[in-house]
């Protein structure tokens, strides 16, 4: 059996059919409270929990033989990521790949050319050259297997799955690092099975934010009560959405305006429309008929600090119930906020 | 109120300059007060913007432009930064954020930021940065411009941000009626090359052992020059500074030097009043003869490509990019100023800057340069604690001493 090559990744806009088009395997590092802190010797205090955590991992050994890490330049701290990532792990190296801030289109064009130069790296890296029918194929191998876990998000959504936003979260960690034509068959076989017949009196919540991978912590939030009917996490559904084709021959181009185009996150913006991941979050919350949102971000995320101010506003406007949850994106973190899940379930109530 | 305490500053420093107590910073002071002033005239255009805007372009559109984190600066060294600061924290701005921004969100929730006309984001130096402008774009309702700055030179990264502040220009004429005049573009890139030029002196005056450069000299020079280059200020500001220093280097080449430690400043000064540099002086005979940001790192802006020029001038900045380009560049400055020890105030907040801290000192050490970390709100001075820094400061001169006396 051929052995798996890997590409280590961590950011939900890095090009997975690129990796995969390579014939590499992308594998997510996620970050685990299982290696011992090391990160504090280069790293600040300050930092984001999510990038020490991946540079813990690095650190003690605690990943799979990767051939190279690829890091998108998504914010202040992974780029340091990238700077500590050498030092610590220099046998693995690791790829840069700048990421615009807005999907206009000399910015779709900049990052078409990012992508371009990622394949020359693969290519280099790997031994398979790669074409376009290859890239083709991948993009819809990846939007084959989007499209199944959009499915199963709407199963969850209508309550026909049992503990869905927790088995969805295992699932989503899985499907990144796993190859995608494994998990696409274990997702098809769950939509085959029939909705259960649930009933419960739990809240539909939604659900944004950056890093939360442990299905624990989906598991607390219906402890305390709350259904996370929809989510819109970096290691949750960002990663697993469709990315349509424009079919102007040019994959890669198409791919770079795809992943440019999604539902943005805090590092993404419009510059046309400012403020408009409060009303996104607001749309998304009505839209899945939350009763409330729950916000969970790593600490130190200052695309998402900055921003929160005018999301809470946003919500307010909506008269939609708002609790905002800081962590490490670990359990050791957020297992100290089950009273107030708790109490801010009560007062939807 | 903003007006008239720039009107003060202004007339204050008009005085004392045409009064005979002229100093290159009184020159500079001069300027940043006119600038000020400009700001909060209520009929100037304004923009508010990132820090590698192409402010000389604006410049020669007769727009009033200025970098958002200079008014943070500006509150905190007149004292009353802590009040914005809280403002902002109270409608939900994190304590973990960069105060310079807090401060500047404080300052427009309390209306003492003037209403631009539009805004101009840069993704280089800092995200924080970044979601400032687009948070202020969003409370002012005015447009906003964002120019992605690539890591580095490769392919066609150059092409790239030139032709995102070729846009820049149109939408800077679109959103205000201004138009850019060729000659008047090309005339402003002819100030910025003079001034590059003398600054280029004045860095190399400093250099010298001893340097003319005392402690306050320079300090937020290089970054504040940003702001009047493609004018006659940024000429006369740095003319005042390359006289002087010359005028010192001569008067120090015959006389002896208190000059005892020559240090390297990282990244920012602390704004607020505070009694470090007096007390590296004093106590220590410690001169910080450099900045980081004190140095030019860009060719003269070729007129003929002026876009290109910008966009590798605002590439080039040692913010930019991988920190092995930051660390490299804090090598040469250590060589080149023969450094004996660096201050790298590790701005709370600041992922960008005190993201990289080990990083950057195990750079220097590299080179045989200690590092004192210190850990400090660069704009807050409710947090400052006086004596824990001067124990420290005290045990890295213990240290640097014991060196320098094993080394010569």
């Amino acid at each position: 059996m051929e052995k798996t090559k890997w590409i280590g990744f961590a950011c939900s806009y890095t090009p997975l059919a690129v990796i995969h088009a390579a014939g590499f395997t992308p594998y997510r590092v996620l970050p685990d409270d299982k290696s011992p802190d090391q990160a504090g010797r280069i790293l600040h205090d300050n930092l984001c929990p999510h990038v020490k955590r991946i540079l813990d991992r690095a650190a003690a050994g605690n990943l799979p033989e990767l051939e190279a890490m690829l890091i998108m330049n998504s914010c202040d701290a992974m780029r340091r990521l990238y700077d500590a990532w050498q030092k610590t792990c220099p046998q693995i190296p690791a790829i840069l790949v700048d990421l615009p801030v807005t999907s206009s289109q000399n910015a779709i064009d900049f990052f078409r050319d990012q992508l371009e130069r990622v394949t020359g790296v693969l290519e280099n890296l790997g031994d398979t050259g790669i074409n376009p029918e290859r890239i083709e194929n991948s993009i819809a191998l990846y939007n084959e297997m989007a499209g199944y876990f959009s499915q199963l998000r709407e199963k969850n959504r209508r309550g026909g799955m049992k503990n869905g936003a927790v088995v969805l979260q295992g699932l989503y960690n899985r499907a990144s690092v796993e190859p995608p034509e494994e998990m696409i068959a274990e997702l098809a076989g769950l939509l085959s099975e029939p909705d259960e017949n649930l009933s419960s009196d739990a809240l539909p919540v939604y659900l944004f934010g950056n890093v939360l991978t442990d299905p624990a912590a989906f598991s607390l939030f219906e402890s305390c009560g709350a259904r996370i009917i929809a989510e819109d996490m970096c290691t949750g559904s960002r990663l697993f959405t469709e990315i349509p084709l424009e079919a102007t021959g040019d994959f890669l181009a198409d791919y770079a305006g795809g992943l440019l185009g999604r539902r943005p996150c805090a590092r993404t913006f419009d510059a046309s429309e400012p403020g408009l991941l409060g009303r996104v979050i607001v749309e998304a919350a009505k839209h899945n008929g939350a009763c409330g949102v729950i916000g969970y971000t790593v600490k130190f995320c200052d695309p998402y600090v900055a921003r929160l101010p005018e999301i809470r506003d946003a919500l307010k406007h909506e008269g939609l119930p708002f609790l905002f949850l800081e962590g490490d994106c670990t359990m050791n973190t957020i297992g100290q906020q089950k009273t107030r899940i708790e109490a801010f379930i009560e007062m939807l109530r | 109120m903003m007006k008239h305490y720039f009107e003060q500053l202004e007339n204050g420093l008009k005085s004392a300059i045409d009064g005979g107590k002229a100093s290159p910073r009184k020159h500079y002071s001069l300027e940043i007060a006119r600038l000020g002033k400009r700001l909060y005239s209520g009929e100037d255009r304004v923009a508010w913007c990132g820090i590698t805007t192409p402010f000389d372009l604006l410049n020669a559109m007769d727009i009033t432009s200025c970098f958002v984190e200079f008014i943070g600066a500006m509150l905190a060294s007149t004292g009353v930064a802590g009040d914005f600061i809280e403002e902002a924290d109270q409608i939900g701005y994190s304590s973990d954020s960069c105060s310079y921004h807090r401060a500047v969100m404080g300052a427009a929730v309390k209306g003492m930021m003037p209403t631009p006309e539009f805004l101009i984001g840069t993704t280089s130096p800092c995200s924080g940065g970044l979601a400032v402008l687009e948070n202020l774009a969003h409370r002012f309702a005015k447009p906003l411009f964002v120019l992605h700055v690539p890591q580095d030179e490769s392919g066609k990264n150059v092409r790239y941000l030139a032709d995102q502040i070729r846009n820049m220009a149109r939408f800077v004429s679109d959103a205000t009626g201004a138009s850019l005049d060729s000659g008047r573009l090309r005339a402003a890139m002819e100030h910025t090359n003079r001034a590059r030029d003398i600054m280029t002196e004045v860095y190399d005056l400093a250099k010298q052992v001893p340097s003319p450069v005392t402690g306050k000299d320079l300090s937020n020079f290089g970054i504040v020059m940003a702001l009047f280059l493609g004018t006659e200020a940024a000429e006369r500001i740095a003319r005042a500074y390359l006289e002087e220093f010359r005028r010192r280097a001569e008067a120090a080449s015959r006389n002896a030097s208190g000059e005892k430690f020559r240090l390297l400043w990282i990244q920012n000064r602390i704004q607020f009043k505070n009694p470090l540099e007096s007390m590296l002086a004093d106590d220590f005979q410690a001169t910080v003869v450099i900045d980081e940001l004190n140095d030019i790192t860009w060719e003269p802006i070729d007129t003929d490509n002026i876009y290109e020029g910008l966009a590798k001038r605002s590439i080039s900045i040692p913010f930019n990019g991988a920190i092995e380009n930051r660390v490299t560049h804090l090598q040469k400055l250590a060589r080149e100023y023969r450094i004996d020890g660096a201050i790298n105030p590790c701005n709370w907040g600041c992922r960008q800057g005190t993201g990289s801290r080990g990083l950057i000192e195990d750079g220097l050490r590299q080179i045989g340069v200690p590092v004192l970390n210190l850990e400090v709100d660069c704009i807050d001075s409710r947090k400052f604690t006086e004596g824990q820094f001067k124990t420290r400061i005290e045990a890295f001169f213990e240290m640097a001493d014991a060196k320098k006396g094993n080394v010569y």
